[in-house]
């Protein structure tokens, strides 16, 4: 419970931060964008070649995107040193790292409402607001599987002057998983699941979440502990 | 935290930075309610002392135990007990300076309202920039910010890397009431700093590293005619 206190406390911090540096996140939600953009022009005009790869598009913009707001997320505890600052405070480091990637994956998570609406524009996808309901969810159980290993990533690199570089370089083989996961799981909400494989895809997605958050967490106090 | 022990015992510690060793058989016992002056040159290993006392380096070589208690395994517990005011200032620059103080009161679990870390903040002359974000801030007016978490968490021990530093006169003189009051309620107080002639008012014993290892220790009155010497 102490601890709960204590994430809370970190994530407030973190989203308080956030919006105070809006032009940061507001960088990451344009690239998302653009992202979305050159898909569509690398397609051309084919609407059935950009309906049938919208949902990898989508996954993809959010993979790339979240390595700028997680390379970010970190520059901002070395500022300062302060992180070091709070592994001086009675905190366990497996709590600074749920604060963290909580904040990650809120933030990722922001990037749905805007994203999502932009692909439906510009790949031609036809959905209801059920159905856009639906993609949002799944994009929180994409989002949560990339900030784990990304928060643990970003911490490993932060201090790096190649953390841009190496970033990207270690947690993409890491979430293929999620990313296999969330590709299909939105596929077959934008284009229809006559064999009902959603659950299954979902169930393996939510599975990697939970591997990915327990394993970082262990793992993140070794990172930090002498990373200071 | 273990009756009867000291407050810091270091036994043989060292701390190796890829070949070069920065600290090197460190015997040292720091009683509680001790204040104890750390000097020496640059790269001494004054900062690298008071890092691993604060659990924030691993020694290399050697054991170190904080109010009997292992800094690395009994991580929170030590904790609890101690604070440190390092040349980093630990500051979020997009906070405010009581935002900052709200952060570190719940981290430590002590229950300040606003009106106390206010209080606080009045104690070091910020007061009128509480809510100014800390970006803001000259270095000294950090320094000054980073002192109040020491009151916030109300330590046994009290670890200070360089507490003048970056500060003007009245800053000095400052911080100086700070630390005799924390001496005389008897925190146990660890100061490295250059500015030996002034702490060595404050505190009771000094102790001189030289190249990594103890040089000399005594009174604290008496090193800065040591430092004099080496010099």
């Amino acid at each position: 419970m102490r601890s709960l206190g204590q994430i809370a406390t970190l994530v407030r911090k973190d989203l308080l931060l956030e919006w105070r540096g809006r032009t940061r996140g507001l960088s990451v939600v344009l690239f998302g964008v653009v992202t979305l953009l050159l898909f569509s022009f690398a397609v051309g005009p084919d609407s059935t070649a950009l309906r049938a790869g919208a949902a990898g598009f989508l996954v993809l913009a959010l993979l790339l995107s979240s390595t700028l707001a997680l390379s970010e997320g970190f520059r901002l505890e070395h500022e300062n040193h302060a992180l070091e600052g709070l592994l001086l405070a009675p905190v366990e480091p497996v709590a600074l790292f749920y604060a963290k990637a909580l904040s990650n994956t809120l933030f990722l998570l922001l990037l749905a409402p805007v994203l999502t609406p932009v692909a439906v524009v510009l790949y031609a996808v036809d959905i209801g607001p059920a159905t856009l309901l639906q993609v949002i969810g799944l994009w929180g159980l994409a989002a949560a599987g990339l900030s784990a290993p990304g928060t643990l990533f970003a911490a490993m690199t932060s201090r790096l002057r190649s953390q841009d570089v190496l970033l990207p370089l270690l947690l993409f083989p890491l979430v293929v998983p999620v990313l296999l996961g969330s590709v299909k799981a939105i596929a077959l909400i934008l284009t229809g699941d006559p064999m009902q494989q959603l659950p299954s895809w979902t169930l393996l997605l939510a599975g990697f979440d939970v591997i990915y958050w327990s394993l970082c967490g262990v793992l993140f106090a070794y990172v930090v502990e002498e990373g200071v | 935290m273990e009756r009867g022990s000291p407050a810091v015992l270091c036994t043989g510690v060292g701390r190796r930075f890829g070949r070069r060793w920065v600290l090197a058989h460190v015997d040292l016992a720091v009683e509680r309610a001790e204040s104890l002056l750390l000097a020496g040159a640059n790269g001494s290993g004054k900062t690298t002392l008071l890092r691993i006392l604060a659990g924030l380096s691993r020694p290399s070589a050697g054991s170190v135990r904080v109010l009997g208690r292992d800094p690395h395994s009994e991580r929170l517990t030590c904790r609890r007990s101690l604070s440190m005011v390092s040349h980093r200032s630990y500051l979020y620059d997009g906070l405010t300076a009581l935002e900052m103080l709200r952060v570190w009161a719940r981290l430590s679990e002590r229950g300040f309202s606003d009106d106390q870390l206010g209080a606080l903040l009045e104690e070091v002359a910020l007061s009128a920039h509480r809510d100014l974000p800390v970006g803001g801030f000259s270095a000294g007016m950090r320094k000054r910010l980073t002192l109040v978490r020491t009151r916030i968490e109300s330590p046994d021990i009290l670890l200070l890397d360089e507490p003048l530093a970056a500060l003007d006169a009245a800053g000095k003189r400052l911080v100086e009431r700070w630390i005799a009051r924390e001496v005389e309620r008897g925190t146990t107080v660890i100061v490295a700093s250059h500015d030996v002639t002034r702490m060595s008012r404050i505190c009771g014993r000094g102790l001189l590293l030289e190249q990594g290892q103890i040089g000399w220790t005594g009174p604290a009155a008496r090193l800065p005619a040591e430092v004099e010497g080496l010099a």
